[in-house]
């Protein structure tokens, strides 16, 4: 075994993990081909697109040395794995949201909260640390419709532009945490193919720095 | 097998607990061969087998180890109401044994054991929730000595056991801590740059420095946490402009460690890692794990514990290690594919040699040739015995002679 196994995330960071694979000299994906093959050869590197929230059990477990994942992803997921690289890329928050005209938005917090989410791992954390008495509800898509329907009081959501929020009459209250890409290592393989995976760390962190600044100017 | 559909709403399946597992004939045997090449280095290297318990009281585990272990706990309660907990690890009742029956030595105790742990973890994880451990626990001995010993021998057993590919990573636990000291952190920032790098997290680390008035030499240093890795030339790179006491303290213990491990003949296989992150509170000095190119996780892993003795009443320096007898199972299972299971032989008979037949039997094991007898007569086995003789096959071609001959040719062909 040469080359590293990289998981890459399937949906909005797929084809941003490929542009950056590709500045950084590391390989050149085009991300259609993913739609025939489920894993791609570059050079001694192998590729394999998975789901998001799989990319850091497949790192964990060593099916992957190395994986591309949104920090939202880290959160909550209870895998050890090393955190290499601010990637920069797919930049959105973790945020507590309710109706514009609730109590809530105008800055009361009630004694009961009934918050949706499809973080509930990182709503349980979020709101250990405050004394109040949460009802997590865990829904797996379209959290804005849950204070619509009045199953819940609020929603803790991902958000990158605030539209989705907006549209539906929520407003924020909190930010929970920022998240962005990250590049995460296997335990093991950070120590047996250290090279390697230190390589491939300062590659990508120097072309999403590149990237920074060039988004800048 | 049963398609989903079929099975009527709530019924019952028997199962096995999620991470659990069954090892059936060969895997177990194996598994089982491991640990025992395991336990006879250890033993030959002078370390005594005990045995301790698959339980203790609660209180006795907090005792030694921190919050998140104590949490990933299977409790329970006893009759009386006290609080027991299934074993994570077995270092903690090996000091409780020390510090309860052996306190007044001979030192240093050199003590080694194997038996499950079990960890609380979330199911479908894929991970194992009991697994296997044989490790070694060196009480009474401060010097690096006893550190080098017990690399080497973890080294060794491993080798002995068949796992190729080994690689040893010695770190130092006052390394880290002292190198945040000698930064001249503020006490918050400190404790965020440890909670970070526990977490494994380079880029929070990042963020905590960032801002901070960390001097140059030991914010390079801990921005290069994960590849502050080599040879002993590191130990001089990463010395470099560091003005705490403590970081080179560890450094220095880790050029003669490293001498030492040299004297063990073992430096092929060691690299030093100083960004090693392990149990702060728990390790009090040099740190190591063992890796192979076929586990994405570690094979065995141990260090100085100092002061955990002394939370027992009872202050004694002491080094071990543990060995992950299932992942080393799967390290070797995965290089050398799936193995034959043992070989049985099966021996037959006609009615009126019952007797015969469990003579040769007994002859045949006596010569370590593993065999089972038929219970009824007229049986098709690899040997058959009749009242005159045996009848056997050799390489395919059918042999035929005096009990004694089939014992002969039957050990022959086994060996």
């Amino acid at each position: 075994m040469k080359g590293l196994r990289v998981a890459l995330p399937g949906g909005t960071l797929f084809d941003n993990a490929c542009e950056l694979l590709a500045a950084a000299g590391i390989a050149r994906l085009d991300p259609a081909r993913f739609d025939r093959e489920l894993s791609i050869r570059s050079g001694d590197d192998v590729f394999v697109k998975v789901r998001p929230t799989d990319v850091p059990v497949y790192v964990e477990m060593g099916g992957c040395e190395c994986g591309i994942v949104g920090k939202d992803v880290l959160w909550e997921s209870s895998r050890e794995c090393y955190e290499l690289a601010d990637l920069g890329f797919g930049r959105c928050r973790l945020v507590l949201a309710a109706p514009r005209d609730s109590a809530l938005a105008e800055g009361v917090w009630p004694q009961s909260l009934r918050v949706a989410t499809k973080y509930p791992v990182s709503a349980r954390r979020f709101f250990a640390a405050r004394s109040l008495n949460v009802v997590v509800i865990r829904l797996h898509g379209s959290v804005e419709l849950a204070p619509l329907t009045g199953l819940a009081d609020c929603v803790l959501d991902i958000t990158a532009t605030g539209r989705t929020l907006a549209a539906n009459n929520l407003v924020e209250i909190v930010e929970a945490g920022a998240s962005t890409a990250r590049l995460i290592a296997n335990h093991a393989a950070l120590k047996t193919r250290n090279e390697q995976v230190g390589a491939m760390a300062v590659a990508l962190r120097r072309a999403a720095a590149a990237r920074l600044t060039a988004g800048a100017a | 097998m049963t398609g989903l559909d079929a099975l009527p709403p709530g019924a019952t399946v028997r199962g096995r607990a999620d991470g659990f597992n069954d090892y059936l004939v060969g895997p177990a045997a194996r598994r089982r061969l491991l640990a025992d090449r395991f336990i006879e280095t250890f033993e030959a290297w002078g370390y005594g087998f005990m045995v301790t318990p698959l339980i203790e009281p609660l209180d006795t585990i907090a005792a030694g180890v921190g919050g998140a272990q104590q949490s990933a706990l299977f409790r329970f309660m006893d009759s009386d109401g006290a609080l027991l907990a299934l074993v994570g690890e077995r270092t903690v009742s090996v000091a409780r044994v020390v510090a309860t029956q052996l306190h007044d030595g001979p030192f240093p105790l050199r003590l080694c054991y194997a038996g499950s742990v079990l960890r609380n973890q979330a199911p479908n994880a894929g991970r194992r929730r009991e697994s296997l451990q044989a490790g070694c626990e060196l009480v009474g001995a401060g010097g690096l000595a006893a550190d080098a010993e017990c690399i080497a021998l973890a080294a060794a057993a491993l080798e002995r056991g068949g796992v190729e590919h080994i690689q040893v990573d010695v770190g130092h636990a006052d390394f880290i801590p002292g190198l945040l000291d000698s930064a001249g952190l503020e006490a918050a920032a400190r404790e965020e740059v440890l909670a970070a790098l526990a977490r494994r997290d380079l880029v929070a680390v990042e963020a905590a420095l960032e801002g901070t008035d960390a001097a140059d030499a030991e914010r390079r240093l801990l921005l290069a946490f994960p590849t502050l890795r080599g040879g002993r030339e590191i130990l001089d790179t990463a010395a470099g402009g560091l003005r705490g006491e403590r970081p080179h303290r560890a450094l220095q213990e880790l050029a003669q460690l490293w001498d030492l491990l040299d004297a063990h003949a073992i430096t092929d296989r060691v690299h030093l890692d100083l960004g090693a992150v392990r149990d702060w509170d728990y390790y009090t000095g040099p740190t190591f794990e063992v890796f192979s190119v076929d586990s994405g996780f570690a094979l065995g892993s141990g260090g100085r514990y100092d002061t955990l003795l002394s939370r027992f009443g009872t202050p004694l320096p002491a080094t071990g290690f543990v060995l992950h007898v299932d992942r080393c199972h799967d390290s070797v299972v995965r290089r050398a594919g799936t193995q034959t299971t043992p070989v049985v032989l099966h021996v037959s008979w006609e009615s009126d040699a019952h007797e015969e037949a469990l003579e040769l039997a007994r002859a045949l094991r006596h010569q370590g040739v593993a065999c089972a007898c038929d219970l009824v007569a007229g049986g098709d086995g690899d040997v058959r015995v009749t009242a005159s003789g045996a009848r056997w096959s050799d390489r395919g071609q059918d042999e035929q002679g005096s009990v004694d001959a089939a014992v002969a040719a039957l050990v022959a062909g086994t060996s």
